[in-house]
């Protein structure tokens, strides 16, 4: 969980790609996968989700995505399947059409929840919130906002981790509970949690005036964002995602 | 020229002032070491030089700062910030980008440097710190001493006139501690730039400061050259600041032969005086 927004340095095609390229896809894949209603569409998104990951090359990061949504899936499946009811009974009260939709719901939560993972683990934060700016003249701020709050995941876990291991070296269990029991142990740190996160947050934004912030403005950044070749094949491809996920 | 005339600040929601009457003037090429205890209001002082007192942290604010003849509460931050260069003592929360060189090129795109220039002033900074291979390295993977280090960079790349470090060496060991000052002490040498510099290790300071301030309870304990403040080594350890043990030493043979011995500020002052004691 801690590493899962890291990005992940590389040079392959995906790396290669326009931010808001990735961006595109990411909001196709999505959109694709609630306007079907059909499984095999939602498998052959799950495989465009798959081969995304593949080509970047982080085919690890993948399956830490996968494997972190396993647990939520089952539940997930679990519920749909016991309380559908309608079509024909396969098992207790389990239906076949109650098992379809288990699937279809397990499944679009999948491909949902990949793409953004996926596209942020090859972009550079930086290179998000430049192209977002020049590219489609998203004001500063609200561009460094998002920036700051995909970067700003990571440090929150580790100062949670921080606080649990400082809490479990005085004897509070936290490494043996768990569930319920560790939830509301939790609970009472998150006080403390939120006073030092917005401090530090207080302090990262004086950091960021004293450098300039407001300065700052849609031509200031070093690196430039044109749309190549690979672009607006993959522009293609979100048409074709698009149209198939409609028709088929 | 840095002018602090009679600053007094509290905190918005503080009950206590962070500083109380402060002056200090620092001329212009200084290199000026600030010690004190624990809530002695040394990082108060550095943000109300830097222009983050009164622009960013608000609060009661009584007297003046003027940078080199700009008064810090009419001028804008962007413009005493094109000035003075600050290294923020919690390093976690100065580094703004999660890539090192994200974080050298932030300062550098937002005041405008000429593009060309740019990839010359990156390196530049990055090979003085000594960590020209940690470019492309993400600020995740680096070590509390590699990001102390990634912060220095990415201020000394802006090039200010006036530098403010608050504890820039806690997270580092000593060979880096002393690669830092050194780095400072060349500099402020040979570019003329204004070094204050807040920091725990104190024989170091003394090493390469040229004047020290002592701060306690937000006051001005002492001010002066460094020799000058070491005289007064009793009242600095009376305000829980450490001295050098060279200082310590000399104090120590002082009391012991009963005669007033001069002040060691350095391990060969020291030696040369045990050896004179000794004939």
């Amino acid at each position: 969980m801690n590493n899962l927004f890291e990005y992940v340095p590389g040079n392959s095609f995906i790396h290669r790609l326009n931010p808001i390229t990735k961006l595109l896809l990411t909001v196709v894949i999505c959109v694709a996968a609630f306007v079907t209603d059909r499984l095999p569409v939602l498998l052959g998104l799950l495989a465009v989700n798959l081969l995304f990951g593949l080509i970047a090359g982080v085919a690890g990061r993948t399956w830490n995505i996968l494997r972190g949504l396993l647990k939520i899936a089952v539940f997930l499946f679990l519920l749909q399947a016991l309380l559908y009811r309608g079509g024909n009974p396969v098992f207790w009260i389990i239906t076949d059409q109650g098992l379809l939709t288990a699937g279809k719901v397990v499944l679009r939560l999948v491909v949902v929840c990949m793409p953004l993972t996926l596209a942020l683990a090859v972009t550079r934060i930086s290179d998000l919130t430049n192209a977002l700016t020049q590219v489609l003249h998203v004001p500063y701020p609200y561009a460094f906002t998002l920036a700051a709050t995909i970067r700003f995941i990571p440090q929150f876990v580790e100062e949670m981790n921080g606080i649990m291991e400082a809490q479990t070296a005085r004897g509070i269990p936290f490494d043996t509970a768990r569930g319920l029991k560790k939830f509301s142990m939790i609970v009472p740190l998150c006080a403390p949690l939120l006073i030092s996160s917005v401090r530090k947050t207080d302090q990262t934004a004086a950091a960021a005036e004293v450098r300039g912030f407001r300065l700052r403005t849609r031509d200031s950044a070093y690196k430039r964002y044109p749309f190549s070749a690979g672009d607006f094949a993959v522009f293609a491809c979100c048409a074709a995602i698009l149209a198939g996920a409609i028709l088929l | 020229m840095i002018c602090i005339q009679d600053l007094s600040f509290t905190y918005k929601n503080g009950t206590e002032p962070a500083l109380r009457e402060v002056s200090l003037t620092l001329p212009d090429g200084d290199f000026l070491g600030v010690i004190g205890p624990a809530g002695a209001g040394k990082t108060t002082l550095t943000r109300a030089i830097a222009g983050m007192i009164p622009h960013h942290y608000t609060g009661d604010y009584y007297g003046s700062v003027t940078v080199n003849g700009l008064d810090t509460v009419e001028t804008p931050l962007d413009q005493i910030s094109r000035l003075v260069g600050t290294v923020f003592q919690d390093v976690e929360s100065q580094i703004i980008s999660p890539v090192v060189e994200d974080e050298m090129l932030y300062g550098l795109e937002n005041f405008g440097v000429p593009r060309a220039e740019i990839p010359r002033r990156l390196e530049e900074a990055l090979g003085m710190v000594g960590i020209a291979d940690l470019r492309e390295r993400s600020i995740a993977s680096l070590s509390g001493g590699q990001r102390q280090k990634v912060a220095i960079a990415s201020i000394l790349a802006l090039k200010p006139q006036i530098l403010v470090l608050d504890e820039p060496t806690g997270e580092l060991d000593p060979r880096s501690s002393r690669q830092i000052f050194t780095l400072l002490r060349k500099l402020n040498e040979e570019q003329g730039i204004t070094v204050i510099i807040v920091e725990q290790k104190i024989m170091l300071l003394c090493e390469f400061a040229r004047h020290l301030a002592v701060l306690n309870e937000g006051r001005v304990m002492r001010q002066g050259e460094v020799r000058e403040v070491l005289a007064h080594a009793e009242d600095l350890e009376a305000a829980g600041v450490n001295c050098p043990r060279v200082t310590t030493y000399s104090r120590a043979l002082s009391a012991r032969l009963g005669e007033r011995q001069p002040v060691c500020v350095d391990l060969d002052e020291a030696e040369a005086l045990t050896r004179r004691l000794m004939k």
